[in-house]
């Protein structure tokens, strides 16, 4: 093609559009593979460059084109392919996948399936790229020719109409025209502050020079945003074309385009697009024949936040320092080398061509009344979606991130959108339904800034937040105003201390004001916005700062110093996992056997039943599996009974005031065993024959032997608490009663055990037993009677326990779970699930009963229905919907109702005058445990609802200390320390090899044919060398914080 | 390291000695020696008639200026927000532990040099590391071991 020599004229533009156009069409189909920075990264040209060698080897040349885009949007997709003009949209495409794109797709229009798009909400196969969720919401305006055309190629943006907008400014109206057309579209800067562009142009048109410059700010340094640099990588010339219309409007003669020094594709394209177009006549002297007369030359920034700031910036493209300057006069009076300047970043300009071709009155129609036109935003973080989406002002968070950005990964709970970048702020969900617009982000305390809008789910600490953009502005600051070089170094620090668990509440107060006096003393816009992520952090998670400053606890568990490691900050009993673990890996037990019972009086039973919540939050999972915490602690447990080591009690005064406990479950019986280590005469009175509440009645034994419950109880009893059994509260003692007896304390810990009802008819016949009952039974040894056939329905450990247990009596053939939701939202262990099933327990999901039929007062079957999961609740999790006309019947001889338990704490305490709760609980001070009576405290499940063996301990401890200070007279008062070990153990040094060699140990288990019929304990324990190997992979998070790293320095 | 005087001065004519050109010299020194040698500085600051304190002074305030020798390899991690949400930290904690300096030293043996930024505009692939040019996207802590090792050998100094 004759190309690339000068355009003279504006026919000549149309006869070459018209020309590549016709040379488009001999080639039916085109390959296009986006080229946008992440694809880059995902290896996108090799996957161009092996379809062109493909095209090649099949000979294809002439049919197909190869074409590599600019940036498609959708990044987490990448490298992302589509085949033109079908629009057939395939993702994630590697190099072996190319052949086949050819020989299938191309040849022979078939959809290769695997590489396709599945929306995860319907979990359909999406074939086109109009049809992806992802874009179906988008109004892609701006970004609409991104994926069509290469650019590095002046001919395919002029194939697209490129440079059309020049053509009509040129030939058909005046300066004053394009201004006021720009005005009229009502267009408003894309960089930050929104000024409309329009006025912006006219003021520095309307200046008394003869040299006028403009500039194309594309020092995008909010971190989060990328927008700019995506345009101005994927579309150059769209750039080039509104500064070409904004300098003939304005009367410039140069351009300069102010690109960061991390952006290198941006500076390699837009250099290039400044090259053709120089060679095409649509840059330099009499522009298309016309007397407009214009250059553009590239400034590369050198990384500087700051210089993104007007003055900043022009001090930069002269080479010098790149800080602010006071204001006025403004660059549009004194701007580049003391000449009017108006500058606007890429996505303004990007607009402007838009705006000319298609008019100010078509794009005013898009957007709200005070921001008209698309916004793009970069919508990344704790998102399933990521990407550049494009869509009109005023469509509201919830449809972007929900919508379009397809929710939070892992389903965790969306918390909050960081907007504007350093200088904007965080929007609560509570504001999930707010429509973006300038106005709108303003109100709320943010700012629109260049459009990054960063996902924050649950695991995002807001305080690390506020920390992070404090570290970023005091790194950035140039130093001019102390206001601002001091006054972020100064917030920082109060910050930094909040996170570390070193601040006080009255240290809040001085960090506002401290954001005050910043932003009223500080010259520019870094300053003057430097409090805002502070303020709108404080604005809406006040609470998070009082949670780490009040209690040193960061709920997301992301601040260092507060968490320390992770597995004893996580537990309800203060078990110093880390510790244990490092003594075991130097194989001192004795020791730690003792650090693990100074903690927990109930440790043989949990390093057998506990949910272990440390190894969930285990760092080691980061790169492999977590730790096997639970069975370590098990193994010094297992390695102490069969040395019949006994823990020695520590000395202790002996004091007068006895204690009684009611509820000899986990939280009475920790409660109860420290209130003993600290003096006082205890006795705890139990309802069943029993000790052990939940642990002796509930759990069956193939879960927990009974010899592990009896050596913790007999430590409990060694330790001086007396236990009497067949004592029932309401029945045998009153609370009132108690203290006439001369006790001077109770703590209530009678658990939650009643079952709830299924509430279908039939529930009375003769068969239908409760879950907690029929675990009664068998504890106790009693006999329940089962019939051939059992169903269990629910889906919690209850259910999973009666199962099992159902699946071990001799007169079961058929055990089986209804569920009503899927495995997923099962509320159960998953590893007793899992075990559940190895047995042969029959679960069936999505079903759940409607009626139980019955033949002579006796149940002869159930009568059920399907379901199908719906929108979900306010839990997160997804409510489970009928599918009527799917009912179908069960034969049975039994069913076992487990679908839940909760207290009954109102007939137990009746006429006691103790506050109950609507659901039957004991109403406490969380804080203290304290009930509104004096000298009454309750706690575990009948405080709580039902919860786990080891949030049960962590109540009756937490209760033990206020009922200690309640006893000497004071106000009982929590105290929160920071979370810190006993002991700093010294580090093993592993080899490289054992690093690598390195990994979970299997935990062994009996087979299932053994476990038939038998209540022998399936899970077995490690040996020492296991243990031990395992406890050496233990990453020590506890030497991470501050304190740990001097403990192990001064050891050394 | 030598600095060629002949050299420095080809930049320096590349941009016609120009002062506005600053900068962008700087940026080609940069490019040419990985570092700005003191002695380059000297050249510019007599070539174009500025103070070396002004020459220095830009050095110095602009991020991707390094006043000291680099390693064999850069390794940048990208700490902007996006990143920083998606666990960029603890990225650049593994860096920091297993090549044994802080971000902005360099080993002894002189294979890496440890940086941060803060954003490179690829938020999409967050938490991201470059390593000469070449980014690593959804960085996880398991990778960064195999990176060294592929990058160098690095040295517990």
């Amino acid at each position: 093609m004759p190309l690339m020599k000068p355009i003279v004229d504006f026919e000549k533009l149309k006869e070459i559009r018209a020309e590549i156009l016709r040379d488009r069409k001999k080639r039916k189909r085109t390959i296009t593979v986006c080229g946008g920075t992440g694809c880059h990264a995902y290896g996108c040209l090799k996957v161009a460059q092996a379809f062109q060698r493909e095209i090649k080897k099949q000979r294809l040349q002439n049919s197909v084109e190869v074409r590599i885009t600019g940036c498609h949007g959708f990044c987490e997709r990448g490298p992302i392919v589509v085949i033109q003009p079908e629009g057939i949209f395939y993702q994630r495409i590697k190099l072996k996948d190319v052949k086949e794109v050819i020989s299938k797709t191309i040849k022979n229009k078939k959809i290769i399936d695997r590489l396709l798009y599945v929306d995860p909400e319907t979990n359909k196969k999406i074939v086109y790229e109009k049809a992806v969720p992802f874009y179906k919401k988008q109004r892609r305006i701006i970004f609409g020719h991104n994926g069509l055309i290469d650019p590095t190629e002046i001919k395919d943006y002029i194939a697209v109409n490129g440079y059309s907008a020049l053509s009509k400014v040129l030939s058909r109206m005046t300066p004053p025209e394009v201004i006021e057309e720009i005005k009229n579209s009502g267009l408003r800067g894309r960089g930050g502050a929104g000024f409309p562009t329009g006025s912006k142009w006219e003021v520095t048109a309307k200046a008394p020079s003869p040299v006028k410059y403009i500039v194309c700010n594309c020092d995008e340094g909010d971190p989060g945003a990328y927008m700019d640099r995506s345009l101005l990588e994927g579309n150059p010339h769209s750039v080039l074309e509104g500064m070409l219309i904004g300098a003939f409007a304005i009367g410039a003669q140069e351009g300069y385009v102010y690109v960061r020094a991390e952006y290198p594709i941006a500076v390699e394209n837009i250099s290039m697009a400044i090259e053709q177009a120089r060679k095409y006549n649509l840059l330099g002297k009499n522009i298309l024949g016309s007397d407009f007369s214009f250059d553009v030359f590239v400034s590369k920034g050198a990384g500087a936040f700051v210089s993104g700031e007007e003055t900043a910036l022009l001090a930069s493209i002269e080479g010098k320092i790149g800080v602010p300057q006071q204001r006025p006069p403004y660059p549009a009076q004194q701007g580049l080398r003391g000449k009017p300047t108006n500058i606007n970043n890429v996505e303004t300009w990007a607009n402007v061509p838009f705006i000319i071709n298609k008019g100010a009155s078509w794009y005013s129609q898009i957007g709200t009344n005070g921001s008209k036109g698309t916004k793009i935003f970069s919508l990344v973080g704790k998102i399933n979606n990521t990407g550049l989406v494009e869509v009109p002002m005023g469509m509201t968070l919830r449809e972007i991130i929900f919508d379009i950005g397809g929710g939070i990964p892992e389903g965790k709970k969306f918390k909050a959108v960081q907007t504007g970048g350093p200088s904007g702020g965080c929007i609560p969900q509570e504001l999930i339904d707010l429509p973006i617009d300038y106005e709108s982000l303003a109100r709320a305390g943010s700012i629109m800034g260049s459009g990054g809008m960063i996902v924050m789910d649950e695991d995002t600490c807001m305080v690390d937040v506020a920390k992070y953009f404090l570290n970023f502005l005091r790194d950035e600051s140039c130093g001019k105003c102390v206001s601002c070089r001091e006054g972020t170094q100064r917030m920082w620090e109060i910050v930094k201390n909040i996170t570390d668990g070193r601040a006080k509440m009255e240290d809040l107060a001085l960090l506002e004001e401290l954001a005050g006096a910043v932003k009223d003393a500080s010259l520019c816009g870094l300053g003057q916005t430097a409090a805002n992520p502070v303020l709108s952090t404080l604005r809406y998670f006040r609470h998070e700062y009082e949670t780490h400053l009040k209690q040193m606890r960061c709920p997301a568990l992301v601040c260092k110093e507060i968490v320390g490691s992770p597995c004893q900050y996580i537990c309800p009993a203060d078990q110093e996992a880390s510790t244990y673990i490092a003594l075991i890996a130097r194989g001192d037990l004795a020791e730690a056997y003792r650090i693990i019972r100074k903690d927990n009086p109930l440790p043989s039973v949990c390093g057998r039943v506990c949910n272990h919540p440390c190894e969930k939050v285990c760092r080691a999972s980061e790169t492999g599996e977590p730790i096997a915490i639970r069975a370590l602690k098990r193994f010094v447990l297992d390695w102490a009974a069969s040395h019949n080591l006994k823990p020695s009690l520590p000395s202790r005064e002996l004091k007068s005031e006895k204690v009684a406990v009611v509820g000899a479950g986990p939280a009475g019986l920790s409660a109860a065993y420290i209130l003993s280590l600290k003096g006082y005469p205890v006795t705890v009175f139990e309802a069943s024959p029993v000790a052990g509440g939940w642990l002796a009645l509930g759990i069956p034994e193939h879960r927990l032997p009974r010899q592990a419950l009896q050596a913790d109880l007999d430590h409990i009893r060694k330790a001086g608490v007396t236990i009497k059994t067949n004592t029932v509260l309401g029945r045998d003692i009153t609370v009132s009663g108690l203290f006439s007896q001369g006790f001077k304390a109770v703590f209530i810990a009678t658990g939650a055990h009643k079952s709830m009802r299924l509430e279908i008819p039939g529930e009375e016949a003769r068969g239908v037993l409760k879950g907690t009952e029929y675990l009664k039974k068998i504890n106790l040894g009693q006999k329940a009677e089962l019939g051939r056939r059992v169903a269990v329905i629910g889906g919690g450990n209850t259910a999973i326990d009666a199962a099992r247990a159902a699946m071990r009596d001799p007169s079961c053939q058929k055990v089986m779970i209804l569920y009503r939701r899927t495995r997923e939202e099962m509320p159960a262990f998953s590893e007793e699930v899992e075990a559940a099933i190895e047995e042969g327990v029959d679960i069936r999901f999505l079903a759940a009963p409607v009626k139980v039929l019955t033949e002579g007062g006796r149940v002869i079957g159930l009568e059920c229905i399907r379901m199908k999961l719906g929108d979900k609740d306010e839990s997160g999790r997804r409510k489970p919907v009928p599918l009527s006309g799917s009912e179908f019947k069960l034969k049975l001889d039994t069913v076992i109702a487990a679908i839940g338990e909760r207290a009954d704490a109102g007939s137990l305490t009746k006429g006691e005058s103790i506050d109950i709760s609507q659901w039957e609980t004991i109403v406490t001070d969380p804080e203290t445990l304290a009930t509104n009576r004096p000298g009454v405290f309750a706690g575990g499940d009948v405080a709580t609802g039902p919860r786990t063996v080891v949030e049960a301990i962590g109540q009756g401890k937490l209760a033990a200390e206020s009922m200690a200070q309640y006893l000497e007279g004071v106000q009982p008062v929590r105290e929160y320390k920071l979370n810190r070990p006993s002991l700093y153990v010294e580090p093993m040094e592993l080899s490289a090899e054992e690093t690598a060699k390195a990994s979970r140990p299997k935990i062994p288990r009996l087979t299932v044919k053994d476990r038939r019929l038998s209540f022998r304990e399936v899970i077995q324990g490690l040996n020492e060398a296991q243990a031990v190997r395992e406890a050496r992979r233990c990453l020590r998070c506890d030497l991470e914080t501050e304190d740990g790293k001097k403990a192990i320095g001064k050891n050394t | 390291m030598h600095v060629e005087t002949q050299k420095v001065k080809k930049i320096l004519a590349d941009h016609k000695n120009q002062k506005k050109a600053l900068i962008p010299i700087l940026q080609d020194i940069q490019a040419e020696y990985n570092y700005l040698p003191p002695e380059a500085l000297k050249i510019v600051s007599q070539t174009l008639a500025l103070p070396l304190i002004d020459v220095v002074g830009v050095a110095t305030f602009y991020r991707a200026f390094s006043l000291k020798p680099r390693g064999k390899n850069v390794v940048t991690v990208c700490l902007g927000t996006a990143c920083h949400v998606r666990g960029g930290p603890k990225i650049l904690d593994e860096f920091e532990k297993k090549l044994n300096i802080k971000a902005g030293e360099t080993t002894k043996d002189n294979h890496f040099t440890l940086e941060i930024v803060n954003c490179l505009g690829a938020c999409a692939l967050g938490p991201i590391t470059v390593i000469n040019k070449n980014y690593f996207g959804q960085m996880k802590i398991k990778n960064v071991d195999r990176l060294i090792k592929k990058f160098g050998s690095a040295k517990r100094s």
